[in-house]
């Protein structure tokens, strides 16, 4: 990223439970209502060190907010992200 | 007269094949062209701030007089030279590679810059170093197209002349009757007569450059220009300045690199303009580019003392608009105001989305 740029939405950690299917049943407490859409990114994996293999989750919250989770699949941590 | 030649690595012409020039090299033996003009930029705005008067007009090389910088740095030569070291150290890349030459004619300055780094040729012994170089030295320094060098040189070997001590022995009107101008003008270098140096006016460096995704391409590219556009007229070294031209360039991803010129027809800061003269030319861009590169090429009058195209409608609102811009950037910092730049809206990775980036001055 060259100076002066900056990126919107960056991923920001999230504690997120999950079902047996592997699934957010929460996010940071707040239990997750309905499961809008998932799907998987798998991008760059030809570049060494630079593959993003993530698997996303648009979920609909409790407290009435839609939330945008993924997984990281090298590392399995748990993020959030505005979208 | 003491002139110094300051040169960058190998010529970036190749050397004529034959007898005095020796094989042509392959394409691998060239330097990238571009890359080699931002280093003898970057060469000699180094030498400018040392305050010498560069002069310039081939890739690789920067001549300046010595005389006028002995009182600023220590009395001599030598303390000139070290000065021109220590600053030319300051540039990225092989220090190694850069070779200082003084001669009194550039001619002279730059075959010893060749012949062994720190070479110096006193005026006295001018003649005597000049006699025995081959004539395909000419090839660098004539100031004529290419093919007329190439003949003129291949026309003197063929009679036998392949030094310029043998050339300088000619009387002038023989020489003027089988070479015409450029033969006179070859015998004048050889027998150690040079013009004197043209410095160019020293100018502030405006340069902006872009990192691109892999695979950038189309709209994405036209993405980035915007951003570089808008990068270009919110650095602060503007100063609110127009500018007369750009230089707009790009690195390739397969290896070498591609520039153009665009001259902008009245001084503008407008970035709506820069896109739109900009945009087109980046059809011509080779391949996949990996960086794009934008530099100005001097600069106008600030924009405020521009003359009025147009009068009411937007313009007065633009004015009060690019001049609040322009006063939060002054007391807040450049990075003060910022715009959301759409880049790959269609990506399913939503940090690709967009970016944040200066707003531009309208």
């Amino acid at each position: 990223m060259a100076p002066g740029l900056r990126r919107l939405y960056r991923p920001e950690p999230a504690a997120v439970r999950t079902g047996a299917d592997g699934v957010p049943v929460s996010v940071d407490g707040v239990a997750v209502e309905a499961l809008r859409e998932r799907w998987l990114v798998d991008d760059r994996w030809w570049v060494p060190r630079a593959r993003l293999h993530r698997e996303y989750f648009e979920l609909a919250l409790a407290d009435g907010r839609a939330l945008v989770v993924f997984r990281d699949l090298h590392s399995e941590y748990w993020y959030r992200q505005r979208a | 007269m003491e002139i110094a030649c300051v040169i960058d690595g190998p010529p970036a012409t190749p050397l004529r094949p034959g007898r005095s020039g020796g094989s042509r090299p392959g394409r691998a033996d060239l330097q990238d062209p571009v890359a080699l003009a931002e280093r003898t930029e970057a060469m000699a705005r180094a030498l400018e701030a040392i305050g010498a008067a560069v002069e310039s007009e081939r890739p690789g090389e920067a001549f300046f007089a010595i005389d006028g910088l002995r009182g600023i740095h220590g009395g001599g030569r030598t303390g000139v030279i070290a000065a021109a070291r220590e600053a030319l150290g300051s540039i990225p890349g092989d220090e190694d590679e850069v070779r200082i030459g003084v001669a009194p004619t550039r001619t002279a300055a730059f075959a010893a810059a060749h012949r062994r780094d720190g070479s110096v040729v006193h005026p006295a012994g001018l003649a005597g170093f000049l006699a025995p170089l081959r004539v395909a030295v000419l090839g660098y320094r004539l100031d004529a197209a290419a093919p007329e060098v190439e003949a003129l040189i291949l026309a003197l070997e063929r009679l036998g002349l392949d030094t310029l001590g043998q050339l300088s022995r000619l009387a002038a009107d023989q020489v003027a009757d089988r070479f015409g101008p450029l033969g006179l003008q070859a015998r004048r270098l050889a027998r150690g007569e040079d013009e004197p140096l043209r410095p160019r006016a020293p100018q502030e460096e405006l340069a902006e450059q872009l990192e691109l995704p892999e695979g950038t391409a189309g709209q994405q590219l036209d993405r980035a220009l915007e951003l570089l556009v808008d990068r270009l007229l919110a650095a602060p070294q503007r100063r609110g300045r127009t500018l007369l031209g750009l230089r707009l360039g790009a690195v390739l991803a397969a290896g070498g690199s591609w520039s153009v010129e665009q001259g902008l027809g009245r001084p503008s800061a407008s970035a709506r303009v820069l896109r739109r003269v900009l945009t087109p030319r980046l059809e011509g861009l080779p391949g996949p580019a990996s960086a794009l590169r934008l530099r100005a090429l001097g600069f106008g009058p600030a924009a405020a003392d521009q003359l009025e195209l147009e009068v009411g409608g937007e313009e007065p609102r633009r004015r009060r608009v690019g001049a609040a811009v322009r006063e939060v950037r002054a007391t807040q910092g450049p990075e003060a105001l910022l715009r959301i730049l759409p880049v790959a809206t269609a990506s399913r990775v939503p940090e690709r989305w967009a970016l944040l980036t200066p707003f531009p001055e309208l």
